[in-house]
C-alpha cells in the first residue's frame, strides 16, 4: 500500500527504492509495468500520463528477483522474446541477441537451455532479455537478492556499467543498504508506503533528514532536548555541545555509529556508559554501550582493543559529527 | 521374490486381454475343452462387416473429440479461477463442479432426457456430447486446477513487462506452461466420454449408437467371441492415445524437472 508517494526521476538516471519488505517498493514497479492498477494518482513519462496506455506499449520493462526465463525456450529465444512479440524479423532478432549476449559478457550461449544456466548467468540473460527492446525505463525488482555474495558483487558492477553505457533510466529496488548506495545516482527510502528521504546516497548516509530514515541507514543514537547557544540539553544523557550555535528550541540530534569514539577518561561531550557486548566484525569492532536509559551501537575501525562485558567507559560524541534530524 | 510379484501383477493385468484375443479368433470354445478346437477369422470378419461396429466406433470417436474440446474450453477458465484465486463461494463452486461424480448418472440422464427432448437435442450427437460433459468436467477441472495451484503467474507478468499483449501471453506463455496438464485433461475427457454407456443410451435414444452401447448389447447376447472382439475394439483407441501421450508427457516432465 502506498500513501503520499511521489518521485520524479531524470532521464538516464539510476534511482534506487530502498525499504524493508512490505514497504511497497515492488508495488511501485508493478504499477508502472501495469501488472497492478492504480487506485488514484498518476504515472507520467516525459510529462505524459501512461495510465491509458496498454501495459505492453508503455516501454517499461521489469526484471524480478527470480529470472523467470521461460523454461520451454532456449537462451536465444528467451532474449528475443520481446522483439518477436513486436513482430521483428528473425534475422534482426538474431543480431540483437548476439549483441546483447556480448554486452552481458556471455557470448556464444545462444543455444543453451535455460536449465543449464547458473543463478548469476540466469540473471544476466534476464537482463539482456529486458534490455533488448530498448525500453524507456528499466525496472529491477531485487534482481540480485537470491545470489551468492561474490556473484552478487560482480553483477552489481556489471549492471551499473551497462546502465551507464546505455544511458537507460533505471529504477532499482532493494532492501540492502550497501547495494542501494553502490548502485544509485539517487536513492529513495520507502517506509510504510511513504518516501521519507530522496537524495544522493552519500548525503542520505551521512545526513539522513528524519529519525525514521536515519534508523534505516544505520543510525541508532538520537538525542532529544532543548537547544540553545550551541548546547543541547538532552533529557536522557545531559548537556552536549553542538557545532551549530544558532540552533534554538526543541530538537533531535543524531550521530552515526562510525563517528562515536570510546575512551577511558572523561572529556568534552563524553557520556559515561557500560559495555553490553563487543563483537568482532572483521572490518570493524561493534560495541553496544548502555548510556543510562539509552543503548547505542558504536563501530570502531580496526585495529581496536576489545572491551569486556560490564566495563565502564566514556562514549565521546564529536560535535562536528552531530547532525539535526526531523523527529 | 520382487520379480515373481511383478510377473504375477502383469499376468493379472494381461490375462483377460490375452483371453479376449484368443476368443476373438475361435468359435465354439466351451468347457471342459482345454484349448480351442478351431481357429477362425469368421467371427472377426462378421463383426467388422457389420456397419454398426465401425459406425459406432466413428460416432463414439467424434463425440469423444467434441467432448474433449468443450471440456477444455469450459474447464480452463474455471480451473484457473479455482486454482489461482481466493474468492467468496469458492467451496460451493468446487462442490457444484464435483457433484456429477457422486450423483448417479441415471438420475442426471433421466432429467436431461426430458429437457433435451423438449429442446430437440435428444438423439443428436450434440445432445449426447453435452450430456457427456457432465461426467468429464469434474476430471478436467480437477486436473487443470491442481496444475494452476502450482502455476506461477509471474511468468505471465514477466511476459507482460517485456511487451507481450494479453493474447500473445495466452498463446505463448500460458498454453505452453500448461501443455502437460492440458494433455492429461484431454486424455481424461476423451476416455470418460469414449467409455460412457448410460448417458449415451438415455440421450441417444437408440439413434446414437457408440461402441459401449454395442458392447452391452453383445454382453447380454452371450456370445463370448463377439464380446471379445468388441472389447478389443473398445480398448484399442484409448490404448493408442495413452501410448502416444505417455511419450509426450515424459518429455514435458523432463523439461520441467530441469528447471528445479
Amino acid at each position: 500500500m502506498l500513501k503520499d508517494f511521489s518521485l520524479s526521476i531524470n532521464d538516464g538516471e539510476m534511482v534506487t527504492l530502498l525499504g524493508p519488505s512490505g514497504s511497497g517498493k515492488s508495488t511501485v514497479l508493478k504499477l508502472i509495468a501495469g501488472i497492478e492498477q492504480l487506485d488514484n494518482g498518476d504515472i507520467r513519462f516525459d510529462g505524459e500520463s501512461i495510465l491509458q496506455t496498454e501495459p505492453n506499449k508503455r516501454g517499461a520493462v521489469l526484471m524480478f528477483q527470480k529470472s523467470y526465463l521461460f523454461p520451454f525456450l532456449n537462451v536465444e529465444e528467451n532474449i528475443g522474446f520481446g522483439l518477436k512479440m513486436q513482430g521483428v524479423a528473425p534475422s534482426v532478432i538474431q543480431g540483437e541477441v548476439k549483441r546483447m549476449l556480448s554486452l552481458i559478457g556471455l557470448p556464444g550461449i545462444e543455444k543453451r537451455k535455460v536449465g543449464q544456466l547458473s543463478g548469476g548467468e540466469g540473471q544476466r540473460v534476464a537482463l539482456a532479455r529486458a534490455l533488448v527492446t530498448q525500453p524507456k525505463l528499466l525496472m529491477l525488482d531485487e534482481p540480485l537478492s537470491s545470489l551468492d555474495t561474490s556473484v552478487r558483487m560482480n553483477l552489481q558492477a556489471a549492471i551499473r556499467d551497462i546502465q551507464r553505457e546505455l544511458g537507460i533510466t533505471t529504477i532499482f529496488v532493494t532492501h540492502d543498504l550497501s547495494e542501494a548506495m553502490a548502485m544509485s545516482d539517487r536513492m529513495a527510502i520507502l517506509l510504510d508506503g511513504e518516501v521519507t528521504a530522496y537524495d544522493k546516497p552519500e548525503t542520505l548516509f551521512h545526513r539522513p533528514p528524519c529519525v525514521r530514515s536515519a534508523k534505516f541507514v544505520g543510525v541508532d543514537l538520537f538525542l532529544e532536548g532543548e537547544a540553545s547557544g550551541g548546547w543541547l540539553d538532552a533529557a536522557d544523557v545531559g548537556r552536549v555541545r553542538l557545532n551549530d550555535e544558532s540552533k534554538v528550541g526543541r530538537s533531535v540530534f543524531a550521530i552515526r555509529p562510525e563517528h562515536i569514539r570510546i575512551q577511558k577518561e572523561e572529556t568534552e561531550n563524553s557520556l559515561a556508559g557500560v559495555v553490553q557486548s563487543c563483537l568482532f566484525r572483521g572490518e570493524a569492532l561493534e560495541v553496544q554501550v548502555r548510556l543510562g536509559e539509552l543503548t547505542t551501537r558504536v563501530r570502531l575501525p580496526m585495529p581496536a582493543p576489545m572491551f569486556a562485558h560490564g566495563e565502564n567507559v566514556f562514549v565521546q560524541l564529536p560535535a562536528e559529527y552531530l547532525f539535526e534530524v526531523a523527529a | 521374490m520382487k520379480y515373481v510379484i511383478r510377473a504375477l501383477l502383469y499376468l493379472v493385468l494381461v490375462a483377460p486381454l490375452a483371453l479376449f484375443i484368443v476368443y476373438s479368433f475361435t468359435e465354439g470354445w466351451f468347457f471342459p475343452a482345454p484349448f480351442p478346437s478351431e481357429w477362425t477369422t469368421t467371427t472377426f470378419q462378421r463383426a467388422m462387416d457389420d456397419p454398426r461396429t465401425l459406425g459406432g466406433m466413428w460416432q463414439g470417436f467424434v463425440i469423444a473429440v467434441i467432448v474433449s474440446l468443450l471440456s477444455l474450453i469450459l474447464a480452463f477458465p474455471a480451473a484457473r479461477a479455482l486454482g489461482l484465486r481466493q474468492f467468496r463461494g469458492r467451496q460451493i463452486a468446487w462442490l457444484v463442479l464435483f457433484l456429477p461424480t457422486v450423483v448417479p448418472p441415471l438420475a442426471i440422464g433421466m432429467g436431461l432426457n426430458i429437457l433435451f427432448l423438449r429442446v430437440g437435442l435428444a438423439g443428436t450427437i450434440m445432445g449426447v456430447s453435452l450430456a457427456h460433459l457432465i461426467s468429464t468436467l469434474p476430471y478436467t477441472v480437477f486436473t487443470l486446477s491442481s496444475a494452476f495451484a502450482r502455476y506461477d503467474e509471474n511468468y505471465e507478468h514477466q511476459a507482460l513487462a517485456l511487451g507481450a499483449s494479453p493474447a500473445q501471453i495466452f498463446f505463448n506463455i500460458t498454453l505452453r506452461m500448461m501443455t502437460p496438464s492440458l494433455v492429461v485433461a484431454t486424455l481424461f475427457a476423451f476416455l470418460v466420454s469414449w467409455s460412457q454407456y448410460l448417458l449415451t443410451l438415455l440421450i441417444g435414444g437408440g439413434k446414437i449408437i457408440t461402441l459401449p452401447v454395442l458392447l452391452f448389447t453383445a454382453a447380454s447376447g452371450g456370445n463370448p467371441s463377439t464380446i471379445a472382439i468388441k472389447s478389443l475394439l473398445f480398448i484399442l483407441p484409448p490404448a493408442l492415445v495413452i501410448a502416444f501421450t505417455a511419450r509426450e508427457l515424459n518429455r514435458h516432465g523432463n523439461d520441467i524437472r530441469e528447471q528445479y
